[in-house]
């Protein structure tokens, strides 16, 4: 989201999102499905609880001896004939490519789905060096010919209707086309599949890297993937450091959920096993392969408090679960990342400060944590954020006394009870029909759409001494199990 | 029957703890607990001065303040043998929560220990200490069942209310699609981001009133007054209800 | 620019700031890949038909196509079939010393244009068969693992084994017997494991792919649709000698 865009408070973008019909129906029908697809593949699949605690640990301790992983992982690509890169930031990441292109001749690039190459804005800067990049991944395609950013993690354009994309195509590709998505996809194989032949530089994410083999790894479903790594004469890979694993045992731990936690299928159509450039000998693959392991924020996590989020495998399913991102959908966060997990990237990569907002964006029901294929406890993150926002002095000071206050009168009974004196009186011209149905300031939020329950006219501390005393009965009211 | 001799049982003891919501909002719900509990032949006590489990604080991130309150919490139930809570949210502060706020100081950490152990969330009580899974209530009606984020993730229990719904004669019980979706509350979520809020409550409500129930029962305060403020702000005949009141027939009707 | 002593430096000088969340442990290897593997292959010789009717079955589960025949001579009347019907001319093929079987006699009779991968690997001959490969109707490849569990072939690249052979044309046709069958991911792993002990000599291309069905997404409305950018349609021939 542009910077202009990110200046709109986050709840007026929420706000905008939820008067957004297609964009309403879009989501409860996309994310109802993936969570349906989840379940009923761990239904099927007994070995999957072990498998995901298994999972944890591998990622835990793959970070107890992450330099050491890494070292191999880059000498193993070395050994294949391939480059490595460190990139500290995004720029230097973009910076990286650019020479790339500059230095090969690119003109045109295909790209196969990457959030990292999102996430650093590549794009961007491809265009603004007189390079082509083309988006191949159907999804990630038809949000660049709209111009717009993905709004799902693994379905970027869940936000569209056929329609819309039918018009999209019709523009772009200078025809007409049905809003059918049999003939939709067909026009975008046809269309794409010059671009393949033709391109000079194929651009990937890694969704692992085993760095006992320097094998980099794609899960995908469309054969982009595939396309992109054979093709063209150079291969670039963009991967956050942290998806390196130690080696091809640890790897099928993770296939065996991944898909199934992104989408319900037990592997994706295509796993491609990617070890450096193409060998002596063998007909096809790019001449020169380039990995670039990216920081951006993330080795300072090693020893911070958002270390578990670099476990994540982004397979999405926190945001399919999640009842803040169903109602709102991935545009409104205004991040590379959205939903639960990604209020925690944005952190990771931002910095607190971009997310003193989107640390509230959470009810903090846990649907995430249940989900998640390696057991992130988004929650507590959450919560860990929301306690540097104030610590930072992030949070405006109006809401940071109003706490200190709080803890004032819930520590005093007197204060506790006088609090609640007060209320009974201030809430007295509000009350209607035993209900509270308007507030003024703040608590008018409440009370816009819902009613409220009064303070009670004798709470329960002042009735207990009506109670109190009586015995207790003679337990024939209740009959213990068999 | 004489109370001498071997094979008389003490009554069970056990302290209310009332929440500050169940305090200041719903003291109905305290006194159905009470006579609930009655009824089952335990003693109930009420450590006076309460006031917050520090939940609020806690989610917020205000952790400092939480111990603070915390600490209070714990000195009130010292002494208790067992202490019920009516909301599943207060509940999961007190039991995995409140050591944590004290991993620098060993006593108050103990202490904290102690209290988690000894407290549960009612429905808890109910079925684990005193072994009820059917309570003769005098409450006619179809019910539907939301499970309260804090009780069902937090303390992994869904099973107990739902025992004691089907348990309860008058009850018939009527499974509510999406029942594990959260209503829209989080607390202090509930007036930050009030539209999400709202609109997540909706989707909740027209499950409940898709089940044709009388009314939605629960177990946390926070969800009761999410979800009984939708409703009664639709003017809907449904009623949202605390699992205490079903049981013990104190629900007002 | 960051090099590579900086990067695992401060990756180091953050290791040391922290033991870890829990104690925990990567996933247990084989102490002898060799040995493993040979384990597996040897429990696959007698288990090999209850892997196959599994994988029959989450085969057809993907929309994979299965053939099964008696021998390495019946194979080329399955392809005519699957030519005929999905009106294909043009077929590319692996090399047919890998593949076990040479397509261009049988299939030339009747029509078809066969060209197996080139012997060699210079830049005319690259540029040569990718045209081929795209203009192709139908790809026919060997399978060197077929997963039982998910119903995957897993193919290695390589001297003639082109990548674009199961990738480029409408139709993929895989053929393997019975020393390609396993049944688990774990299984998998091990042979990975002895793949790569010494993969200069394992293996001759840099690609390992997993194909699980044909190519597929559901990107639009989430309607599911085949043939985005790979095959449309995956056939599976099983030689049983």
């Amino acid at each position: 989201m542009s910077d202009a865009e990110l200046r709109v408070p986050f709840p007026q973008r929420a706000g905008a999102a939820l008067k957004d019909a297609f964009l309403q129906e879009a989501l409860t029908i996309a994310t109802t499905k993936f969570i349906d697809l989840r379940k009923e593949a761990f239904a099927g699949f007994p070995a999957g609880e072990a498998l995901r605690d298994q999972a944890r640990r591998i990622k835990e301790a793959t970070l107890q001896r992450l330099d050491a992983h890494l070292g191999r992982l880059a000498d193993n690509v070395e050994r294949l004939g391939g480059h490595v890169h460190w990139a500290s930031t995004g720029a230097e990441a973009r910076e990286i490519v650019l020479r790339l292109c500059r230095e090969r001749g690119v003109r045109t690039v295909v790209k196969s789905k990457s959030m990292a190459t999102e996430e650093i804005d590549l794009n961007e800067a491809l265009e603004g060096a007189g390079v082509t990049p083309i988006e191949t991944d159907l999804g990630e395609y038809i949000i660049q010919l709209a111009g717009e950013k993905p709004s799902h993690i693994i379905a970027p354009a869940i936000h569209k209707t056929k329609g819309q994309v039918a018009e999209l195509f019709s523009k772009a590709l200078d025809g007409r086309f049905a809003a059918d998505p049999e003939v939709l996809t067909a026009a975008a194989r046809k269309e794409l599949r010059q671009k393949f032949l033709d391109a000079d530089m194929g651009i990937t994410g890694a969704n692992f890297a085993v760095a006992e083999t320097g094998t980099v790894v794609l899960v995908t479903n469309e054969g982009n993937g595939r396309m992109v790594t054979s093709l063209p004469r150079v291969h670039v890979a963009v991967m956050g450091m942290e998806k390196v694993i130690p080696s091809m045992t640890d790897l099928m731990v993770f296939l065996a959920i991944l898909a199934r936690s992104a989408t319900g299928q037990q592997l994706s159509s295509y796993t491609t096993l990617v070890r450096g450039p193409r060998q002596p000998g063998e007909l096809e693959g790019p001449e020169e392969f380039h990995l670039i392991l990216l920081d951006s924020g993330r080795i300072r996590q090693i020893a911070g408090p958002l270390r578990e989020a670099l476990y994540c495998l982004r397979c999405g399913a926190c945001l399919n679960v999640c009842p803040v991102y169903r109602q709102i959908g991935g545009h409104a966060y205004g991040h590379t990342y959205p939903g639960p997990i990604g209020i925690l990237l944005t952190a990771m990569l931002r910095g607190t400060e971009s997310v003193k907002e989107l640390a509230h964006a959470s009810t903090l029901c846990g649907a995430c944590k249940d989900v998640c294929p390696v057991r992130i406890d988004i929650p507590r993150m959450l919560i860990e954020l929301r306690e540097h926002v104030d610590q930072e002095k992030v949070a405006p000071w109006a809401e940071r006394a109003m706490f200190r206050a709080a803890r004032r009168i819930m520590s005093s009974p007197a204060l506790f009870r006088m609090g609640a004196r007060v209320g009974r009186l201030l809430q007295a011209p509000w009350v209607r029909g035993g209900r509270v149905r308007r507030l003024p300031l703040f608590l008018g939020r409440w009370t816009a759409t819902r009613d409220l329950p009064p303070v009670a006219q004798r709470t329960f501390s002042e009735r207990w001494k009506d109670l109190a005393g009586g015995p207790p009965g003679d337990g024939r009211r209740g009959r213990r199990a068999p | 029957m004489t109370a001498a001799g071997a094979g008389v049982t003490p009554p069970v003891r056990a302290s209310l703890m009332i929440t500050c919501l169940g305090d200041l909002l719903f003291p109905e719900v305290g006194v159905a607990m009470v006579k609930l509990l009655r009824g089952l032949g335990v003693e109930v006590d009420f450590p006076e001065g309460q006031t917050c489990c520090g939940l609020p604080l806690f989610n917020s991130g205000y952790h400092h303040e939480a111990a603070a309150v915390a600490g209070r919490t714990m000195a009130l139930f010292e002494r208790s043998e067992h202490v019920v809570v009516p909301s599943g949210s207060c509940a999961w502060m007190v039991k995995t929560e409140y050591p944590g706020l004290f991993k620098d100081d060993p006593r108050r950490r103990a202490a904290a220990e102690s209290l988690a152990d000894r407290t549960r969330e009612l429905s808890q009580f109910l079925v684990e200490v005193l072994g009820v899974t059917r309570v003769e209530s005098p409450f006619r009606g179809t019910v539907t069942y939301h499970d309260s984020c804090h009780l069902l993730r937090g303390l992994g229990e869904s099973r107990s209310p739902r025992t004691l719904l089907r348990g309860a004669p008058g009850v018939t019980l009527v499974e509510l699609p999406g029942a594990d979706q959260c209503c829209g509350f989080g607390g202090s979520f509930s007036v930050r981001l009030p539209e999400v809020s709202t609109a997540i409550l909706e989707r909740k409500l027209a499950s409940v009133e898709g089940t044709g129930a009388d009314c939605v029962v629960a177990c946390d305060a926070g969800c009761l007054m999410q979800m009984g403020g939708g409703l009664s702000r639709k003017g809907s005949r449904v009623r949202a209800l605390h699992l205490a009141q079903v049981l013990s027939g104190e629900d007002g009707a | 620019m960051t090099t590579r002593a900086e990067f695992l430096g401060r990756v180091g000088e953050e290791m040391r700031k922290t033991p870890g969340l829990f104690p925990a442990e990567t996933a247990e290897r084989p102490a002898r890949p060799g040995e493993a593997a040979e384990a597996v292959r040897r429990q696959m010789a007698e288990r090999w038909p209850q892997a196959l009717e599994r994988f029959i079955r989450e085969f057809e589960r993907v929309a994979g196509i299965f053939h099964r025949v008696r021998g390495m001579a019946e194979v080329p009347g399955v392809i005519r079939a699957i030519a005929h019907e999905r009106g294909a001319r043009e077929l590319v093929t692996w090399a047919p010393g890998v593949l076990g079987v040479d397509l261009r006699e049988s299939l030339g009779a009747d029509g078809l244009t066969v060209t197996p991968a080139p012997a060699g690997a210079d830049e005319a001959a690259r540029l040569r068969h990718r045209e081929e490969a795209a203009r192709a109707g139908i790809g026919v490849t060997g399978a060197d693992l077929a997963l039982a569990e998910t119903g995957t072939l897993i193919l290695l690249s390589g001297a003639g084994r082109p990548r674009s052979t199961s990738l480029l044309p409408e139709t993929h046709v895989a053929v393997f017997g019975r020393p390609a069958m396993v049944e688990s991911l774990e299984q998998v792993g091990i042979l990975l494991e002895e793949l790569h002990v010494d993969p200069a000599r394992s293996m001759s291309g840099a690609v390992i792919t997993f194909i699980t069905g044909p190519s597929r997404t559901a990107d639009i409305e989430l309607t599911l649709t085949r043939g985005v950018h790979g095959p449309k349609y995956v056939h599976a021939i099983f030689v049983d000698e």
